[in-house]
C-alpha cells in the first residue's frame, strides 16, 4: 500500500513539470504591419517583455514607409498581409479586398467578456454587412471624457500675438486677419532676424484639410471631412468649396494676399518644411488640427519660446454662430487593428486582446508601472517630474511603452471607476502641473483655466457623424467623382487665393463650375442617402 | 568565311546540327533567356485583368469580364490625356537634356590632358547619380525657392525685378525637371561616351594634325562621328523607354515635386495610374494603363529603330 502511494506521489511528481510546461504557451511571433510611421520598439522593451512573459506571444512589427494608398495597393495585389495588420486611414481598401477574417467569429459575451462590453453598445455602427474586421482603436469612452485642450482643428494663434494687443476677444476671420496684419506691419522680423510670416496655409498631399475643411467651421459645424450637411434640410449635403458661403472666406484670404499676409512658398512647401517654418517661432498664425503640428509646439517649448506657442480660437463668420470646433469623440470606426486570413491563430490573437482590455493591462498600457513610471497619492495618479520628463522622451517611450501595439489596440478611455483619467495626459492635475509659467499667466489674463475654454462644449453628435468615416470603397465610380474634386480643389484654391486684384470674381465662377462639372451634384446626392440611411440605423 | 558560315548557319544543314556545334553559346544565353522567360513574358498573362473589374482576394476567373471598359475610361479622362501629354514632354525634354549634356561633357573631358583633373571633374559630376530622387528635389526645392539661391542670383544680375515663383507656375515645371535631372544624371550618362571615345584609333588624331586641323576640327571630324554608333545604339534605346516607368524622369520628380496646383504639368501616366488605380484598389485599369504604355514603348522602339536603318546607321533590332 505504502509502495503504491511511493509510486503515484513519484508519477505525480514526474508530471508536475510536464503540466507546469502545458500551462506555459507555446512561444508565437505575431507579424504586425502599423499603416502610420512609428520608431521601432527597442528589443528589450518593459511592456512587451511583459506581454511576452504572459502570453508567450512576441511582435515584428512593419511600420509604414511611403504613401499609406500605394503600400496597401502593392500589398492586396500580392496578398502579402501580416498576422494583424491596421489599414490605419484607409483601412476600406482591406476589408474590400477580404483581407481581414469576421471577428465575430471569435468575439461574443461569454468567451470575450471584455471585447463584448467594449463593442457592444456600437456593434449597428463598426460592423460591415453584419461582420466585424477591423477592432476600432479610439473613441470608446467609459464614464466622462476629458477635454483640457483642442487637440483638433482651430485657427491657431501665437500667443505673443494677442498678448500685444492687450489679450483682445476674436470671434470671426476679420478680427483675426486684421489683428495678424497689424502684428505683421509693427513686427516685420522676430527677435532672431527671421522675416515674420503671418498666415500659413499647408496644402502636402492629405493634410491639405488645413486649406479646405476651415468653412465647415466658420458655419458653425464640426468636422465632417471636405462636405457641409444642412442637418435642418433634410440633411442635404454640399461639397462646400465652391459654394456662395465659402467664397468670403478665400476672398479674404486673396484680400490678405495682396497685402503681404501670406506668402506664395505656403503652397509649395511640404509637411517637414512646414513644421520647420512654425518651429523657427515665425509663424504668428494658421489653420490646422493640434495634433498635425505638435512636434512644432513641442520644439518651440524645448527653447522655451512659450510666446510663439499657439492658441487655437473657434472663429466663426459671424457672432451670432456658436463655434462646434470640439465634438463628442467619435468611435473610430475601421481604425485599429484587424486579423488577416494568413494568421494561423487567430483564436489566441483574440484571446489576448481580450485579456490586455482588463484594467490591469489597460492601466499598464497608458499609465506605465506603478513605482517606475507614476505613484498613487490619496487615490489619484501621478507622476513625478523625473517620471513626467521620462514620458515625454521619445527614447525612453521606445523602451518602456508599447506605443504601437496599444495605439491601434481596442483601448478604455474617458474616466477610469476610480475618477482618474484613463489617459495620462488629461489627467487635471497633470495637465495644470506642466503647464509653463507663461501660459498659466496667459490662460489668466482670459480668466480661463485651460486652453479648452476658448471652445463652447461639444453638443451631442448627429447619429450619422462625421461623414469622413463613411466608406467608399463599394461605390468606384463615387471614389473617382471624389478624387477628382479634390484634385482641382487642390489646384483651383491656392490660384484663387493668389489671384491678381479684379481677376478673383472670374477665376472663382469657372473652378465653381469645373467643379460642378466633375460631378458634383451627383456624388452630393449620394452622400445624402448614406447619411439619411445612417440615421435611420444609428438613431 | 567558312568561321562566319558556322555561326550564323548554313541553309539546309539542320537547325538541331547549328544548334550543337554553338552549344557553348547556346548553354550561355540559356540563364538571360529564362529570366526573360520569367520575369517578363511570363507576367504577360496578368494582362487579362486589364478585361476584368479585378480584386486580388476573388480566384482570377471568378472576376466579371468587363470587355474595354477600363480602356475607354482611361481615355475618357481629361486627365489621363494631360497625363500622356506631360509624359511625352518631359521625357522629351529630358532625353535632350541629358543626351546633349552627357556627349558635351565627355568631349570636354575628352580634351582635358591632365589626368589628375579629369578625373576629379569626372568622379564630382557623377557623384549626384549615387543621391536619391528625395535628397535631390529636396536641394532643387531650397535652390529654387522664391529665396532661394538661383532667385537671388538672377536678382541681383538684374536680370529679373521680382523673385520668379518657380515652384508653383506650371510653366516652368517640365524646364526645372529637365534641368535637375541633368544635374543628377549628365556626368554618368557620359562615363559611356568618354569609354567609347577612348577607343577611338589615335593615330587618326595625329594624322589629323599633321593634315594642320585644330581642336575643334578634330573634335567636329574625329571624336563625334568616332562615338556616332553608340549615339545611335542609346537614343533608340531611350526612345524606346520614353513612356516607361523604368525611366526616373516620368515617376520620381512629377510624383515628389508636382505640387497640387502643378498637377496640369505634372501628372504623368504612372502617377495617374497610381492614383486612380492602385490607390483606389482598381487593378484592372492600372494593368490597362500598363498595356497602353507597353503598346506605344514597341512602337516608339521600332519606329527609332527603322529610321536609323534607313539612315544606313547600326540598328538595335
Amino acid at each position: 500500500m505504502q509502495r503504491k502511494l511511493l509510486s503515484l506521489l513519484l508519477i505525480l511528481a514526474m508530471m508536475l513539470p510536464l503540466g507546469l510546461a502545458l500551462a506555459e504557451p507555446a512561444p508565437l511571433t505575431v507579424t504586425v504591419f502599423a499603416g502610420d510611421p512609428f520608431d521601432q520598439p527597442t528589443s528589450d522593451n518593459k511592456i512587451y517583455k511583459l506581454i511576452e512573459e504572459e502570453f508567450g506571444i512576441k511582435f515584428e512589427f512593419e511600420f509604414l514607409a511611403g504613401d499609406l494608398d500605394e503600400t496597401l495597393g502593392i500589398k492586396i495585389a500580392g496578398q502579402d498581409y501580416a498576422d494583424i495588420m491596421s489599414g490605419s486611414n484607409s483601412a476600406e481598401m482591406l476589408i474590400d479586398a477580404g483581407t481581414y477574417i469576421d471577428l465575430l467569429d471569435y468575439i461574443n459575451e461569454t468567451d470575450t467578456p471584455n471585447l463584448w462590453a467594449h463593442f457592444e453598445p456600437y456593434m449597428n455602427r463598426i460592423t460591415v454587412d453584419g461582420g466585424l474586421y477591423v477592432m476600432p482603436s479610439f473613441g470608446r469612452i467609459y464614464n466622462d471624457a476629458i477635454v483640457n485642450y483642442q487637440n483638433g482643428p482651430a485657427f491657431w494663434i501665437q500667443k505673443k500675438v494677442l498678448a500685444w494687443d492687450n489679450y483682445p476677444t476674436i470671434t470671426t476671420p476679420e478680427q483675426y486677419f486684421d489683428l495678424l496684419l497689424r502684428y505683421k506691419e509693427a513686427h516685420p522680423t522676430t527677435e532672431d532676424g527671421l522675416p515674420t510670416s503671418g498666415f500659413e496655409i499647408l496644402t502636402d498631399g492629405w493634410r491639405n484639410f488645413c486649406l479646405l475643411n476651415p468653412v465647415q467651421h466658420l458655419m458653425g459645424h464640426p468636422n465632417d471631412g471636405g462636405v457641409f450637411v444642412h442637418w435642418d434640410d433634410n440633411y442635404r449635403v454640399d461639397v462646400f468649396h465652391n459654394k456662395d458661403y465659402s467664397k468670403p472666406y478665400y476672398q479674404k484670404l486673396n484680400e490678405v494676399f495682396q497685402k503681404g499676409l501670406i506668402d506664395q512658398d505656403t503652397f509649395v512647401q511640404n509637411f517637414d518644411q512646414y513644421i520647420a517654418k512654425l518651429s523657427s517661432g515665425r509663424v504668428l498664425g494658421m489653420f490646422d488640427q493640434y495634433w498635425n503640428f505638435q512636434n512644432a509646439t513641442d520644439a518651440l517649448i524645448a527653447r522655451q519660446m512659450y510666446g510663439e506657442t499657439y492658441i487655437g480660437l473657434p472663429l466663426v463668420y459671424s457672432e451670432d454662430i456658436t463655434d462646434h470646433y470640439i465634438d463628442q469623440p467619435v468611435i473610430n470606426v475601421n481604425r485599429g487593428f484587424g486579423i488577416s486570413v494568413n494568421c494561423k491563430e487567430p483564436k489566441r490573437i483574440v484571446d489576448m486582446f481580450e485579456a490586455l482590455l482588463d484594467d490591469r493591462w489597460q492601466t499598464i498600457f497608458h499609465w506605465g508601472i506603478e513605482g517606475e513610471d507614476y505613484y498613487v497619492e490619496n487615490g489619484r495618479y501621478l507622476r513625478t517630474a523625473e517620471q513626467k520628463a521620462n514620458a515625454e522622451n521619445p527614447v525612453w517611450v521606445n523602451a518602456n511603452k508599447a506605443r504601437a501595439l496599444f495605439f491601434y489596440s481596442p483601448k478604455k478611455e474617458g474616466t477610469m471607476d476610480n475618477g482618474n483619467s484613463w489617459d495620462p495626459a488629461l489627467q487635471p492635475e497633470l495637465y495644470f502641473d506642466m503647464m509653463s509659467e507663461y501660459d498659466k499667466e496667459f490662460l489668466t489674463s482670459y480668466g480661463m483655466k485651460t486652453p479648452a475654454e476658448f471652445f463652447t462644449p461639444a453638443p451631442p453628435n448627429e447619429p450619422y457623424y462625421p461623414v469622413w468615416q463613411i466608406d467608399l470603397q463599394p461605390y468606384p465610380d463615387m471614389r473617382d467623382i471624389n478624387t477628382q474634386m479634390g484634385d482641382i480643389q487642390a489646384r483651383d484654391l491656392p490660384r484663387l487665393i493668389m489671384a491678381a486684384p479684379g481677376e478673383f470674381d472670374g477665376m472663382w465662377e469657372t473652378f465653381a463650375k469645373t467643379m460642378s462639372d466633375a460631378g458634383q451634384a451627383e456624388y452630393e446626392v449620394f452622400l445624402q442617402g448614406i447619411i439619411l440611411e445612417m440615421n435611420e440605423r444609428l438613431r | 568565311m567558312d568561321r562566319t558560315r558556322k555561326l550564323t548557319g548554313r541553309p539546309g544543314r539542320g537547325f538541331l546540327r547549328t544548334l550543337w556545334d554553338q552549344r557553348q553559346l547556346a548553354l550561355m544565353s540559356v540563364p538571360m533567356l529564362l529570366y526573360v522567360l520569367l520575369f517578363s513574358y511570363a507576367p504577360l498573362w496578368g494582362w487579362i485583368t486589364a478585361f476584368m473589374s479585378y480584386k486580388p482576394a476573388v480566384p482570377l476567373f471568378d472576376n466579371p469580364w468587363v470587355g474595354l471598359r477600363n480602356f475607354s475610361w482611361l481615355f475618357s479622362r481629361q486627365e489621363f490625356l494631360l497625363a500622356i501629354r506631360n509624359t511625352f514632354a518631359m521625357s522629351v525634354i529630358n532625353l535632350v537634356f541629358n543626351t546633349v549634356s552627357a556627349i558635351g561633357l565627355a568631349v570636354l573631358l575628352n580634351e582635358v590632358a591632365s589626368r589628375r583633373y579629369k578625373r576629379t571633374v569626372q568622379t564630382v559630376t557623377y557623384l549626384p547619380h549615387f543621391l536619391s530622387w528625395v535628397i535631390v528635389v529636396g536641394l532643387a526645392q531650397n535652390a529654387f525657392a522664391t529665396d532661394g539661391v538661383v532667385n537671388q542670383v538672377l536678382l541681383s544680375l538684374g536680370l529679373i525685378r521680382q523673385p520668379l515663383f518657380f515652384l508653383g507656375e506650371g510653366r516652368y515645371f517640365w524646364w526645372l525637371a529637365g534641368i535637375i535631372h541633368m544635374w543628377k544624371e549628365a556626368g554618368w550618362n557620359s562615363i559611356i561616351y568618354l569609354s567609347s571615345m577612348s577607343a577611338i584609333d589615335p593615330a587618326l588624331y595625329e594624322a589629323a594634325e599633321i593634315d594642320g586641323a585644330g581642336r575643334l576640327r578634330k573634335i567636329m571630324h574625329i571624336t563625334l562621328p568616332g562615338i556616332k554608333s553608340t549615339f545611335v545604339i542609346l537614343l533608340i534605346m531611350n526612345i524606346g523607354m520614353l513612356v516607361s516607368g523604368t525611366n526616373d524622369g516620368n515617376f520620381d520628380i512629377p510624383y515628389l515635386m508636382g505640387q497640387n496646383l502643378l498637377i496640369d504639368w505634372s501628372q504623368t501616366i504612372d502617377i495617374f495610374v497610381l492614383k486612380y488605380g492602385i490607390s483606389q484598389g482598381q487593378y484592372g485599369r492600372a494593368t490597362a494603363a500598363g498595356i497602353f504604355k507597353s503598346l506605344v514603348s514597341i512602337f516608339l522602339l521600332f519606329s527609332a529603330n527603322r529610321i536609323a536603318r534607313r539612315l544606313d546607321e547600326p540598328t538595335l533590332l
